[in-house]
């Protein structure tokens, strides 16, 4: 960025020399790359959400009411409908478990034994309250940090969920 | 025998890019024609084997030959015939031949295009485009072949993903394809300017609609994406800050930029290395969102099962090119001589602001996009970077430069008057205040962003319909002068102003999504549900069956007040051979807004859960897309660009005779 | 060998048109210094033009025609030297020949050689399925069934032929909807309803369900001799702990079945498995030991079972179908208070569950226990 501009400097600035020109510019573009610096650092600490596993949360010993995703297998069994659109279920990596509790629709994916990814508060002790369900929308698909938890865990065989295999059920 | 004639085809389409890339160039270093008229045939004759390639491909689909293990994968017999073409490119195999075959498309169309080119400057380009291909070339036999077969056939293919099954597939890949590879020709032209060490406005004049060409696709493909997303998807959302969504953003960023700055390197002679880096920054941007989309690094709503060995080949590729872009860049870019320096009040000195605000804006995208990916690498941590951090950094960066838009706009070039500027403005910005307040008024205690938006995007449309209408009334009278100069007007400053008033269209329809509501409600038959001003009432629930899918559908009856709409349909497929569940929204266009209704779970009882929303003057989002892209699409029409640089000798002379040399 | 001739055509056309550029008569240089000329001519042009039609002020026409032309002239002072002797030039189109004549045969070869397959032809599918009707594989005339199907949705008579085929494939859930789409589009007799209410069974793991023993009946009612759907619905009371009448119902089967029928021998298997009459030792099966005893110690041994099972039910978990077995047999028993009680404590117990609430209701209603008081 050779030329940059303010729009502000007025007429009684126009007779500045070649070198000073080129000053302003750099420097109206300094400012507004530093403003643009400024937003991205603030948005950072404001707007951001770490992601973990159920065992994660354990581990870590995270403070009840973080904002956060949370990541695992949807527990077979563990699904219960309530009243109204309420659902709670378990998310598991199969070594530690949080129960979650949403209320809204579930999007089509969303299956039992299946991999989900939930965005909400943590509660404490092993609760979690969602605002936000995601499941995958490619039923060979496991959300990337899923499968690292996974992995983690030790209960990943790659290869057994993605693998189409070729005449599918027929 | 078709198919492995297409296999061959490509394969020979590798060769045939190998020799573009090389030959040319030479020719190019020692001044040797017909060394550069390789660069041309080469062009042309890879463009026809990957169009035979696709072919072959295409046929394959239409055939259902379950013996290509890509159609055994993404197709379906029972599949409607629109669903089998679109399925060659609504996979990751076909979508990367597709790839290459507009990347060989551009090159063929540069080579053809003998007039509008100094024959140095296209030798040079149709190498570096070689290059690109051969790269893409490789990817897509080595790792991604989508003439594999599958020996014995197997009897039935396993279907299209469900969600692809619509037509905005049809439509939305080929059209951001055309975006990304376009500026693939950019690259191309920058990299051959570098080499050669020569650039000027003619370059500038050489790669503009090149430029504007892919940019008006882009903007189309994103549009129809964001489009597709809202009524696919089902969450009633059009944009996401998604990976995958950014991916596309950012080359259209960047691309903006360069569409502006080569402006003012063609009338001004100036920006000259900033040009050629933005030109480098675009494609590799692309380059990095193909990256993005095609490896998993970054986990994304809607994007095709990844694999990483395919990643590291992208990543490998994308490396190269950039980081070899760059490298010449910084060995070459002090050479070229510099450009004239202006005043900052002036047209160039907008354009120069315009570009420093959305090539900021790029960079905080970037960021937002790359962060969470940097930050597992280097801690370990995964954190998720989502729509907070766009809204929080992109749009208030956005918004200034859009305040100053039209005022920049009335700015002459050379030496521009800020005040006369200002003053040209006030009647726009007069009625954006205007229209800002009657809309507080009306909405009282609605959101405060919302009218302020709309002001903002009436400012836009008011100063592009201003200026056009200064440039036509302007010393002029009566009706036919005013029709004449209309005329005369040159097809780029309508285009401007269009695509500004398109900006402004799109600003008002975003604003607008503050005041959209949304319900849920568990539903009967005969219940109903209100969200703003629709209310809907569950007619009935039954089962369909289409060719491929299942479907439960349920039938609402529609109303805006006391205002009877037509009816509504809203679905749960179930397509079978995936055994995949989607959920189709059902969609009532009412003016400008829309009633969007969309299903989710049975209850088991006979009772289905519904989500209705109010989405006032949610069009306008796409209404302006397009007509941005219209005004693009304007702009490449004007006649400068076609009468540009070389009428060869016989037309130029006459015009040479006709202006006394100074 | 035909592949092969177009391959190499193919090759030397494509090799053809990379050489012919460089068969050029004499050498010519670049006109780049013309084009650019040529550019800034223009744009002095156009300023002239837009002058005319006052599109600009003559005060700034005159300064922008003064721009360009200073920069046409500096473009006609870049002109490069256009030099190089014929021989360099000659050498330098052999080179490209010979990288054009090497290359890209080489790595269409290599690359073709390492991924493709020559000698695979194209299958389309409708010429698989026209042609050699007698080789045709079995997989192929069901995809053709479905094919037809699912363009004729409403067509009965294919359901009708498609469900069994998914059934002996066990598909057990594609099988149960082929027959209810047989039913609904005309194909409604009793061998119809047998058929969906076995699938419903195979389908829940062998589980008679309330759906599959509502199809059932209704092919007994249309054909009360339906050997398919009395047999499962014996099943079925074998199931719910009523034995004597599981026994009753396969052995009035056995005597009223046609001389020949296949299915006897699967009728008569499973009556001696009932009895406990077959090997494996007695303990192992309770419902076959009971089986074996005389009739007296037979209720009495029953009625333990029973009561045993109340018992563990009481104490804890259960599923609606563990309760509905316990409430029919109270009522076979006669104890029709002890299974209103049953009903209330299932009831409570399962409240949390409201599809084994509705199972445990549509007992309650079919066996006339909805309204029993405490």
């Amino acid at each position: 960025m050779t030329a940059l501009d303010p729009t502000r400097s007025g007429p009684a600035r126009r007779r500045m020399t070649r070198k000073q020109k080129r000053l302003a510019m750099l420097a109206a573009g300094g400012l507004v790359l530093a403003i643009a610096a400024a937003l991205v650092l603030v948005a950072m600490r404001d707007t951001i959400v770490f992601f973990y596993g159920p065992t994660e949360i354990a581990e870590k010993g995270i403070a009840p009411g973080t904002r956060m995703r949370l990541g695992g297998l949807v527990e077979k069994g563990s699904v219960q409908k309530g009243p109204g659109q309420r659902v709670v279920f378990s998310v598991t990596d199969s070594k530690s478990t949080v129960k979650v509790s949403y209320e809204g629709l579930l999007p089509d994916l969303f299956r039992e034994g299946q991999g989900v990814v939930t965005e909400g508060v943590f509660e404490g002790g092993s609760s979690f309250r969602a605002d936000s369900v995601l499941a995958k929308h490619d039923e060979t698909y496991m959300p990337r940090e899923v499968a690292d938890t996974l992995k983690k865990q030790g209960h990943w065989q790659p290869g057994e969920a993605p693998a189409p295999s070729a005449p599918a059920k027929r | 025998m078709i198919v492995e004639i297409g296999h061959f085809a490509l394969a020979l389409a590798l060769g045939v890019a190998v020799v573009q890339s090389v030959v040319p160039l030479w020719g190019v270093a020692r001044q040797d024609r017909a060394l550069a008229g390789v660069g041309q045939a080469a062009a042309l004759a890879s463009f026809l084997l990957v169009c035979l390639a696709f072919a072959a491909l295409t046929l394959s689909y239409l055939r259902s030959d379950f013996s290509v293990e890509n159609v055994v994968a993404n197709s379906h017999s029972t599949q409607p015939l629109i669903y089998k073409i679109t399925s060659v490119w609504g996979n990751h195999e076909g979508s990367m031949l597709l790839w290459v075959l507009i990347l060989t498309l551009f090159g063929a169309l540069v080579a053809l295009s003998r007039r509008s080119l100094p024959e140095r400057l296209r030798a040079g380009t149709l190498a570096a485009q070689g290059m690109v291909t051969v790269a893409f070339l490789a990817f897509t036999l080595l790792t991604s072949n989508p003439f594999r077969r599958m020996l014995p056939a197997p009897a039935e293919g396993q279907d299209l993903n469900p969600l692809l099954q619509d037509l905005g597939l049809a439509i939305h890949p080929p059209l951001l394809y055309v975006g990304y590879v376009g500026f693939s020709i950019t690259y191309a032209f920058a990299v051959a300017a570098l080499i050669d060490g020569r650039i000027d406005a003619v370059w500038a004049r050489a790669v503009r609609p090149w430029t504007l060409l892919a940019w008006v696709f882009l903007t189309l493909g994103i549009a129809m994406g964001s489009y597709w997303a809202y009524y696919e998807l089902g969450w009633g959302g059009w944009w996401f800050w998604d990976p995958v969504e950014n991916a596309s953003l950012m080359p259209w960023l960047a691309g903006t930029a360069l569409i502006h700055s080569t402006v003012v390197m063609e009338k001004r002679d100036a920006l000259k290395v900033w040009t050629i880096l933005l030109a480098i920054l675009t494609f590799s941007l692309s380059l990095l969102g193909t990256f993005i989309v095609r490896s998993g690094v970054l986990t994304s709503v809607h994007s095709f099962a990844t694999d990483p060995a395919r990643g590291l080949f992208i990543l490998i590729i994308l490396v190269v090119f950039v980081g070899g872009s760059l490298a010449l860049f910084a060995w070459r870019a002090p050479l070229l001589r510099q450009g004239g320096i202006f005043a900052p009040v002036s047209r160039e000195g907008a354009l120069v602001v315009n570009n420093v605000f959305i090539a900021t804006s790029c960079a905080t995208v970037f960021i937002g996009t790359l962060y969470p990916l940097a930050l597992e690498m280097i801690t370990g941590d995964k954190i998720s970077v989502g729509p907070p951090f766009f809204n929080a950094t992109f749009i208030p960066l956005l918004v200034p430069l859009l305040l100053l838009l039209p005022i920049g706009q009335s700015l002459a070039w050379k030496r521009g008057d800020l005040l006369g500027a200002a003053q040209r403005t006030m009647l726009a910005f007069a009625i954006a205040i205007a229209v800002t307040v009657i809309v507080f008024a009306i909405r009282w205690g609605g959101p405060v962003l919302a009218p302020l938006g709309v002001g903002l995007g009436v400012f836009l449309i008011a100063g592009a319909a201003f200026d056009l209408g200064e440039r036509i009334m302007a010393r002029a009278s009566g009706l036919p002068a005013i029709w004449a100069r209309a005329v005369g007007l040159p097809r780029s400053a309508w285009g401007t102003a269009l695509a500004h008033a398109g900006v402004g269209i799109s600003v008002i329809g975003i604003a607008a999504t503050a005041w959209s509501t949304e319900a849920i409600g568990v539903l009967r038959p005969g219940d109903s549900l209100t969200s703003g001003r629709y209310r809907v009432t569950l007619e009935s629930v039954t089962p369909r069956t289409g060719p491929n899918f299942r479907a439960e559908v349920a039938r609402f009856s529609l109303a805006s007040g006391d205002r009877v709409l037509l009816p509504v349909e809203a679905a749960k497929r179930l397509y079978i051979a995936r055994n995949m569940p989607t959920t189709e929204a059902g969609i009532r266009t009412d003016g400008l807004s829309q009633a969007y209704v969309s299903l989710g779970e049975p209850q088991g009882d006979g009772s289905i859960a519904v989500r209705l929303y109010d989405k006032p003057l949610v069009l306008l989002i796409w209404i302006g897309a397009l007509v941005m892209a219209f005004g693009g699409g304007l702009s490449l029409t004007d006649r400068r660009f076609r009468l540009a640089a070389p009428r060869r000798r016989a037309a130029v002379v006459p015009q040479a005779a006709a202006q006394p040399a100074e | 060998m035909l592949i092969w001739i177009i391959f190499a055509a193919m090759t030397g056309a494509v090799v053809f048109a990379l050489l012919w550029p460089l068969n050029r008569g004499p050498r010519e240089a670049f006109a780049d210094t013309a084009d650019a000329a040529s550019l800034y001519r223009a744009q002095l042009g156009e300023i002239d033009r837009d002058v005319a039609r006052a599109l600009i002020a003559p005060a700034e026409a005159e300064a922008a025609k003064a721009e360009a032309a200073r920069r046409l002239l500096r473009a006609a002072g870049d002109e490069v030297g256009a030099a190089g002797e014929t021989e360099a030039s000659l050498r330098r189109r052999r080179a490209s020949s010979a990288l054009a004549l090497s290359c890209v045969p080489l790595l269409a070869l290599l690359v073709y050689g390492a991924f493709g397959s020559p000698n695979a032809p194209d299958l389309p599918l409708s010429a698989r399925i026209e042609k050699e009707p007698s080789r045709q594989d079995f997989a192929m005339s069901l995809a053709r069934i479905e094919a037809h199907l699912a363009a004729n949705p409403a067509d009965g008579r294919g359901w009708s032929v498609l469900a069994p085929v998914y059934l002996r494939q066990g598909r057990f859930e594609d099988a149960a909807r082929a027959f209810a789409s047989a039913i609904r589009h005309g194909q409604d007799g009793a061998e119809m309803f047998a058929g969906q209410g076995e699938a419903q069974i195979l389908a829940a793991g062998g589980v008679v369900t309330a759906a599959a023993r509502e199809s059932l009946s209704e092919a007994v009612r249309r054909d009360p001799r339906n050997p398919r759907a009395r047999f499962f619905l014996a099943i079925g009371q074998e199931q719910d702990g009523d034995l004597p009448g599981a026994a009753a119902a396969l052995r009035a089967l056995l005597q009223e079945a046609p001389p020949g029928a296949e299915w006897t021998e699967t009728v008569r298997q499973r009556l001696q498995s009932l009895p406990g009459t077959g090997p494996g030792a007695p303990g192992d099966d309770p419902a076959e030991a009971i089986a074996k005893l005389p009739s007296g110690a037979q209720q009495e041994a029953i009625r333990g079972m029973v009561d045993g099972l109340a018992a563990r039910l009481r104490d804890g978990g259960g599923s609606a179908a563990e309760w509905g077995r316990l409430i029919r047999s109270q009522l076979v028993l006669g104890d029709r208070d002890a299974a209103a009680s049953s009903l209330r404590t299932a009831r409570e117990r399962l409240a949390q569950d409201a599809a084994a609430l509705t199972q445990i209701n549509a007992l309650a209603a079919e066996l006339g226990l909805k309204d029993a008081t405490p």
